[in-house]
């Protein structure tokens, strides 16, 4: 079967893109190398929050960027493109709240509050913006969670209100291991007996109106569910901090794409390494997969390149710092000139490497140094794509949806099916 | 605060120098800028030589290496791993050189067993195929941490104490006589006089501007900087050396679960200077390449640069109580500078501290016409007493005994929760990478990625520590750990870099934590 695209990748890009594409009724096949940076990033959209100064509205600070910063993804997306995905997406789930014209201020693991223009309703309810007070808890069994540590720093935050917040920890835990990680708790808190045993050792323990905050662990697959009942027992509102990977959201998130997609038949192939293609003149004509060793091709007429970057070896350096994109080997951009300097000496600044990736034009087609898209039907998006920070900017997630929903629009025109 | 002995220097020769005097009955007390082994002894390649290396080019250091070799093996057993080394001819290597070395190791009193090529691929399946003879030599992998922590237990044992964080700021002389010193405390900012009626400059590299500080100018001590390359890996599992005439990047020491590869010379002017330059990070890896083809596809882990203390002093009347080899040298102050009561050590290497400390400390007995004789050669360091080396599982055999029974905050290293609250309240710091070097938290692939975060939130509650301490002590982490990591970033390691800043910036934001 010859598909209309194949995305390589299962990251948030890769699923947007397909999951634009199959609702525009294209025939799409996710091949992926692994579960894809979902697994390990968490949920939150976090769309502009520095820049480098705190940014309040993403909305006004996207505009800025079309004219400081031509060369930023979402520049190249265009700031209509990506207020239009961050609508798609949030449409997507009655889950997602947020928006573009300001941000929230979302506690961290260690109790920072991160600026987030969309998030998972769980998380968002821990807006710091909202003031007040918060109980933080935590469970001895949880490393990946510290709620003293993170309590106090909630109360010392500036996060243009007061926050009280305390901690508390508890000794419930997975069939009494010492040493659970997030998803051990996340299948542990679907069950009742679970919950009602932690709602004997809190309950007592919550006062006033405390919003009461865990770490973002509750429930897999019936989440809400599992959320909703803890804030009846409780009483008091309930809300998820994200912890160290596995992200137990960003999973959920996986699913609920995973789903939707399959719902319009697209499935997605897991254990596919993309190892080369066959390009023609301007063309890809089809991609080599390596699944357990055997090597497949497949064809399509559109191919989205999701792979992402360093992180996830969609970018990769060898030890002669040469920069590579090593599935179809697109030329690499946003490189310092001299290689004694790619990184700054200080670990919390910018570093000179830190912006390498692909150079996309407004259809997110891979570019040459002309400026010409070196392949008609190859759209490159998420991290893949250099000319940003993603980690000091927190636009990491954002991206991925912008560039995936641009990238697939960009297809959807040109077939004339883009409605 | 008064002691007998006062030694300036806590690195391994300090160290030693501080057991010997306080075993032999002296109250000593030992004062470090720092840490304890955060000079040349915790930058090294890890490397316990039998002497091989020096047979042709300086008999007598080589002699002095087995020697000690034998006795480091009887007395600090659980520091070192017996990996075995193998000396390597290459294609293209000087084809003299390998008889001189057989030769030589037979007059330095080495023992040496030349293997056939293919014993030589058995046993390291990873070497060069092209190598033309090889030849085993009993080099080991010593921890120098280990070392000098269980260094300072005996010592403690014996009464003898160190105070790591106390900067010598002046030595305090008396007609002709060094008799103390005036130390910062440096984390409380406090000062210390301690009067000693010895002072021994331990300082290695640095002893050139401690003896300034007694009024002893120009000793000629001169920093040679090497850096050295962690692997990801155990490429091989025995000590390689190539079999020519010392140079740079031809020793490769399995050590824990890496490998160091080393290292470079290069003269510098400041003893502090631990630049990493890219062309000898490239140096090191072409190196590596020769000795193990696909050297560099291996991950790198972190890249550092240690300096030898190279004593080159005319001036000096070099004493020793046995012969006198270029390998260390004891400056008597008395002769050089008209300073008594005052003896610095320098010059040597890790291999020898033991013989080093014996040394002065005679010096020092010579001078005070006491008679009291070294035991240091026969007492065994704590742990050691069983006579049984460590080996590359002995964490995974302790860990697997207790699964299911604590946490693994560091999954790389496998340190558990009790272990780390443990070292968190005996050495009383807030600073991981104090606990870093004591435990080896943060020393695998992720370089802390995971343990890091977590080890801080468990800082802060079992010391109850603020917020702000706590967070200074996550971001100084990340900060030192990054020196050590950017020169090397590529493959994997920039790939694990990336998902590191991916944690602590995208998911954690620590840059905007309050201080």
């Amino acid at each position: 079967m010859i598909y209309d695209c194949a995305v390589v990748g299962s990251g948030l890009a890769g699923l947007c893109a397909a999951l634009r594409l199959v609702e525009g009724g294209m025939r799409v096949s996710v091949v992926a190398k692994g579960t894809g940076s979902l697994h390990l990033g968490g949920a939150t959209i976090d769309v502009m929050g520095y820049g480098p100064d705190p940014i309040t509205s993403p909305r006004a600070a996207l505009a800025l960027l079309e004219n400081d910063r031509p060369d930023h993804p979402y520049s190249r997306a265009g700031a209509e493109v990506v207020a239009e995905a961050l609508t798609w997406f949030t449409g997507l789930s009655e889950d997602m709240v947020g928006d573009l014209r300001e941000n929230m201020l979302l506690p961290t693991p260690v109790g920072a509050g991160k600026p987030t223009a969309v998030a998972p309703r769980s998380i968002a309810s821990g807006d710091l913006r909202r003031g007040g007070s918060m109980v933080i808890c935590g469970f001895r069994a949880l490393k990946d969670l510290y709620p003293t540590y993170l309590a106090e720093n909630l109360a010392k935050g500036a996060f243009g209100t007061e926050i009280d917040a305390r901690a508390v920890t508890l000794d419930a835990t997975p069939e009494g291991r010492v040493d659970a990680n997030g998803l051990g708790f996340a299948r542990a808190f679907e069950s009742a007996d679970f919950r009602t045993e932690l709602v004997r050792q809190l309950g007592s323990r919550l006062n006033g109106v405390e919003r009461v905050g865990f770490p973002a662990v509750l429930g897999l697959d019936r989440a809400d569910e599992v959320r909703a009942e803890l804030s009846a027992a409780l009483e008091h509102e309930v809300f998820e901090i994200p912890t160290l990977p596995p992200s137990v959201p960003g999973i959920r998130l996986f699913r609920t794409l995973k789903r939707a997609l399959g719902r319009l038949g697209c499935r997605i192939t897991m254990g596919a390494t993309v190892v080369g293609a066959t390009t023609e003149a301007a063309r890809v004509n089809d991609l080599h997969l390596d699944i357990v060793n055997r090597v497949a091709r497949m064809s399509a007429r559109h191919f989205v390149l999701a792979t992402g970057g360093v992180a996830t070896g969609g970018i990769g350096m060898d030890s002669y710092n040469r920069l590579s994109e090593p599935v179809v080997g697109l030329p690499v951009s946003f490189i310092p000139r001299s290689a004694d300097h790619l990184f700054d000496p200080t670990y919390l600044a910018s570093h000179p490497v830190g912006t390498a990736g692909v150079a996309v034009d407004p259809e997110m087609r891979a570019i040459d140094r002309s400026g010409e898209p070196l392949y008609d039907n190859l759209r490159v998006v998420g991290a893949t794509v250099g000319g940003a920070e993603p980690w000091r900017e927190k636009s990491g997630n954002g991206i991925a949806v912008a560039t995936g929903f641009a990238a697939a629009k960009a297809i959807l025109q040109s077939e004339g099916a883009w409605n | 605060m008064e002691t007998e002995v006062l030694v300036i220097g806590g690195g391994a020769t300090g160290v030693g120098v501080l057991r010997d005097a306080a075993m032999r009955g002296f109250s000593s007390l030992l004062v470090e800028r720092s840490d304890l082994a955060m000079g040349t002894t915790g930058r090294f390649h890890g490397l316990l030589h039998s002497g091989g290396r020096y047979v042709v080019k300086d008999p007598n250091a080589a002699k002095e290496c087995i020697g000690e070799n034998i006795v480091l093996r009887r007395i600090a057993a659980d520091c070192i791993e017996d990996t075995g080394g193998l000396f390597v001819s290459l294609a293209g290597d000087d084809p003299d050189y390998p008889d001189r070395f057989v030769e030589g190791c037979h007059e330095s009193g080495i023992p040496v067993e030349e293997i056939s090529r293919s014993e030589a691929l058995r046993r390291e399946p990873r070497l060069n195929p092209k190598l033309e003879s090889a030849f085993l030599v009993p080099d080991a992998a010593m921890d120098s941490w280990k070392t000098v922590w269980a260094g300072v237990r005996s010592a403690s044992d014996h009464g003898g104490r160190a105070l790591p964080y106390h900067k010598v700021e002046s030595l305090v002389v008396d007609n002709g006589r060094v008799v103390g010193a005036v130390a910062q405390d440096v984390r409380s900012g406090e000062e210390v006089r301690i009067d000693a009626a010895f002072v021994l400059n331990a300082a290695g590299a640095w002893a050139a501007q401690v003896a300034e500080m007694a009024g002893a100018e120009g000793l000629a001590v001169r920093p040679g900087r090497g850096i050295m390359i962690a692997m990801n890996h155990r490429l091989v599992n025995t000590v390689i050396n190539r079999c020519i005439m010392p140079s740079d990047g031809d020793i490769l020491v399995p050590i824990r679960t890496v490998c160091v590869i080393g290292t470079t010379d290069e003269e510098v002017a400041d003893p502090d200077d631990n630049e990493i330059p890219r062309d000898e990070v490239q140096q090191m890896l072409d190196a590596g390449e020769e000795l193990v083809p696909g050297f560099r596809e291996a991950r790198p882990l972190r890249v550092w640069a240690g300096v030898r203390p190279l004593f080159q002093d005319a001036r000096a009347d070099i004493t020793s109580t046995r012969d006198v080899t270029r390998a260390h040298a004891i400056v008597d102050h008395r002769e050089r500078d008209g300073l008594g009561r005052f003896l610095t050590i320098t010059g040597g290497k890790f291999t020898s501290f033991r013989l080093m400390a014996e040394d002065i400390v005679d010096a020092m007995c010579d001078q005070m016409e006491e008679i009291r004789p070294c035991r240091t050669a026969e007492e065994p360091l704590p742990d050691s007493e069983g006579g049984d080396y460590y080996w590359v599982g002995s964490r995974l055999q302790a860990r697997d005994a207790s699964l299911g029974e604590d946490q693994i905050i560091c999954e790389c290293e496998m340190v558990t929760r009790a272990p780390l609250e443990e070292a968190l309240e005996r050495r009383n710091t807030t600073n991981l990478d104090d606990i870093r070097r004591t435990l080896r938290l943060g020393m695998g692939p992720c370089q802390g990625g995971f343990c890091i975060y977590r080890a801080t939130g468990i800082l802060h509650e079992s010391q109850k520590l603020d917020a702000s301490t706590a967070n200074g002590s996550l971001r100084s982490f990340l900060q030192e750990r990054w020196k050590g990591v950017h020169p090397i970033l590529y493959g994997d390691q920039f790939r694990q870099a990336r998902f590191d800043e991916w944690v602590f910036q995208g998911l954690l934001d620590v840059e905007h934590l309050p201080l």
